[in-house]
């Protein structure tokens, strides 16, 4: 048996379904449902059987694939999920208005957008556009420190 | 039913909701155009703008994504051989020869009037077929449900998984798993939170739908360098040509459409196979039943090549709302985020829909009408100008995708942790679809997981904790063999795979 990806992947399951098993079986359950025909650990039980099954057959019966997967851009995307990350971090510290403006833009310089006509447009006009509609006709209330400062929203 | 179609006309024709369409349409459209961006993650941006919205505008408006889209994945096929929807890959075939020949305008002119054509019969079909299952299926029982469901589940594994069945079983297992994180909705007993407070309500539909499909989506552009090298300038009025189409190629698309249409309704309606299955199967089909001299055309921008996958595609996605509205089964991942979002507008799908919510029921049906007008009147002369939006570059599509897959999640629950959470899930899943898991079954399964459970825990204690409702109800049997069947050629297909 030979080891690729879809080995380990499979093998990750295997673990993730078995640590899953072993906690459906510590769900508190009242002790009057204890003994019941059906009660809150029955359902996770049966997908951990489930998972536990096909993750074995995956694991035992996988075909070599051929994935080079240091091909891929792994940095971008990893630069990008913690622009995401740090955007989650101050949307709610400095509000919706700048912290999606300066998530747009660094975004945008750091995937190589040069023109500041074109990174300009692509983010004030788009949020405050989708914060007037959310805002001003769907009543949907986003709290933003910055633009209450202003006067823009009470 | 009569009476039930005209709150339904009325409702649909009403200025909003026909707003609500174009909208739709127009949106579908472009996002669909876009190579990687499909209906599934349209329909998922659209998920946070339809929040003010009634269930029947909401759904209405997705609806005319769900087929704007499959349109917009057309023209991006046609124009650049990149199909922006699986669906839309086999309308490649015999579109792009044509648009290299300079037949472009000619190529989305019938890929548009066969969308319409296709789009049109089967919501006829619908129209007739959706009452008759929706009365049939009120003699449901819990048990019956459960095998229904268990069907589903096992259909989407097994044909919307490109040759991985076990991966996609896999899936759809962690797809159960996670649908179970929260409380228990009968004991209110909390499972898998891990003392975390985000996660005792359980996970939101939206952030994983969100993060599985549109950011994922944009993650997977920058992660394999897809680059969409298309300028504005190729699509130009002058370079598409005419979009007229002679009296002798109308009369060679007719029998064609009617065809595929009847095939791509009933390819829809079956859990799991959806518009792709019903387009491929459609161009193979016709290229079986055509002529010798014929055949040959197939693949070089043959008419009927076209017609026959840009018909069927149509059909199927109007087939797959009829297990959605009917038995409140989703026969597809796309019609799976439209049951979820319907979910979360606290309507319950299924047989009693037809009887309790009319309005929303024939709306959605009339409004097909609607959206394929929309897509011929509407779309078909702004092409040029629609098609430009494939000049957008990706490091400008990126983070606008990112921003509102975001903003559609903070706007639940105006909580950073879903935030977080949800950049998490995006990683993982996009390792997961470089893995060739697919992603589906996972969606299915998590939105099908309460039911399963519910429905589960009722046949068990009506039978006093034994399984054998499996064999005693003929519903259930037949559900169950038909299971069994399914299980079975995946382990032929496998073996004849593995001993060729």
């Amino acid at each position: 048996m030979t080891i690729n990806y879809s080995r380990i992947s499979a093998f990750v399951f295997l673990l993730i379904f078995l640590i899953y098993s072993y906690l459906a079986g510590e769900i508190k359950v009242f002790a009057f449902d204890e003994n019941a025909d059906f009660n809150a650990r029955t359902f996770p039980k049966l997908i951990s059987y489930l998972g536990i099954a096909v993750s074995f057959l995956t694991l035992v019966l996988s075909k070599n694939e051929e994935e080079n997967l240091s091909q891929y851009e792994w940095i971008s995307v990893l630069i990008l999920f913690v622009l995401v990350f740090t955007y989650g971090l101050l949307i709610k510290s400095i509000g919706f208005f700048i912290s999606t403006n300066l998530f747009l833009i660094i975004s945008y310089l750091y995937l190589g957008v040069r023109s500041y006509k074109v990174i300009i447009f692509s983010s004030f006009p788009v949020v405050a556009g989708l914060q007037f509609m959310l805002h001003g006709l769907l009543d949907v209330y986003i709290r933003d420190p910055f633009l209450q400062l202003l006067g823009v929203i009470s | 039913m009569i009476e039930g179609i005209l709150i339904g006309v009325n409702t649909a024709f009403s200025g909003y909701n026909i707003l609500m369409v174009m909208m739709g349409c127009f949106a579908g459209t472009i996002i669909g155009m876009l190579p990687g961006l499909g209906p599934m993650s349209a329909i998922a941006l659209m998920i946070p703008i339809t929040y003010g919205f009634d269930p029947a505008s909401a759904m209405i408006l997705m609806a005319g994504v769900y087929y704007g889209a499959i349109f917009g994945g057309s023209t991006s096929s046609i124009l650049i051989n990149a199909p922006g929807v699986a669906g839309t890959v086999s309308s490649s075939f015999d579109g792009y020869p044509m648009a290299q020949k300079g037949q472009a305008g000619k190529a989305l002119a019938i890929a548009a009037y066969a969308s319409f054509s296709g789009g049109t019969i089967a919501a006829l079909f619908l129209l007739v077929a959706a009452p008759q299952l929706a009365k049939v299926s009120l003699s449901f029982q819990s048990a019956d449900y459960f095998a229904l469901m268990c069907v589903g589940l096992l259909s989407i594994a097994a044909f919307a998984s490109k040759g991985q069945f076990l991966k996609a079983m896999i899936m759809t297992s962690l797809g159960l798993a996670l649908a179970t994180v929260g409380q228990d909705s009968l004991s209110d007993i909390t499972r898998f939170a891990f003392g975390n407070i985000n996660l005792m309500d359980g996970i939101s539909f939206v952030l994983l739908v969100m993060a599985t499909f549109a950011m994922s989506e944009a993650f997977m552009i920058i992660f394999k360098k897809m680059d969409i090298n298309f300028k504005s300038s190729d699509v130009s009025k002058s370079s598409l040509g005419s979009i007229k189409l002679s009296k002798s190629e109308v009369k060679e698309m007719v029998p064609t459409i009617g065809r595929s249409s009847v095939l791509g309704f009933l390819v829809g309606v079956l859990p799991g196979a959806g518009a792709t299955i019903a387009s491929f199967l459609a161009w193979g089909f016709e290229r079986s039943v055509a002529s010798a001299k014929e055949k040959i055309k197939f693949g070089k921008g043959s008419i009927k090549g076209l017609t026959a996958p840009e018909t069927a595609n149509n059909a199927a996605c109007t087939g797959s709302f009829v297990p959605l509205l009917t038995l409140g089964i989703p026969g597809s991942g796309t019609t799976a985020v439209m049951l979820g979002a319907l979910l979360s507008f606290g309507v319950q799908p299924g047989p009693r829909l037809y009887v309790e919510q009319p309005e929303l029921f024939w709306a959605v049906i009339v409004s097909m009408y609607i959206g394929n007008v929309v897509l011929l009147v509407l779309n078909l002369p702004l092409i040029p100008y629609i098609a430009r939006i494939l000049a957008i570059p990706k490091n400008i599509l990126v983070p606008l995708v990112l921003f509102f897959s975001v903003t559609g999640v903070y706007l639940i629950s105006f909580n950073s942790f879903d935030i977080y959470f949800m950049a998490v899930v995006a990683i993982l899943s996009l390792i997961l679809r470089v893995l060739n898991y697919p992603m589906p079954p996972l969606i299915l399964g998590f939105i099908l997981g309460g039911m399963l459970e519910k429905n589960l825990r009722r046949a068990i204690i009506i039978n006093d904790g034994s399984f054998s409702f499996m064999w005693e109800r003929p519903i259930s049997l037949a559900l169950f063999i038909i299971m069994i069947l399914i299980i079975s050629l995946q382990v032929y297909q496998g073996f004849k795979k593995n001993n060729p």
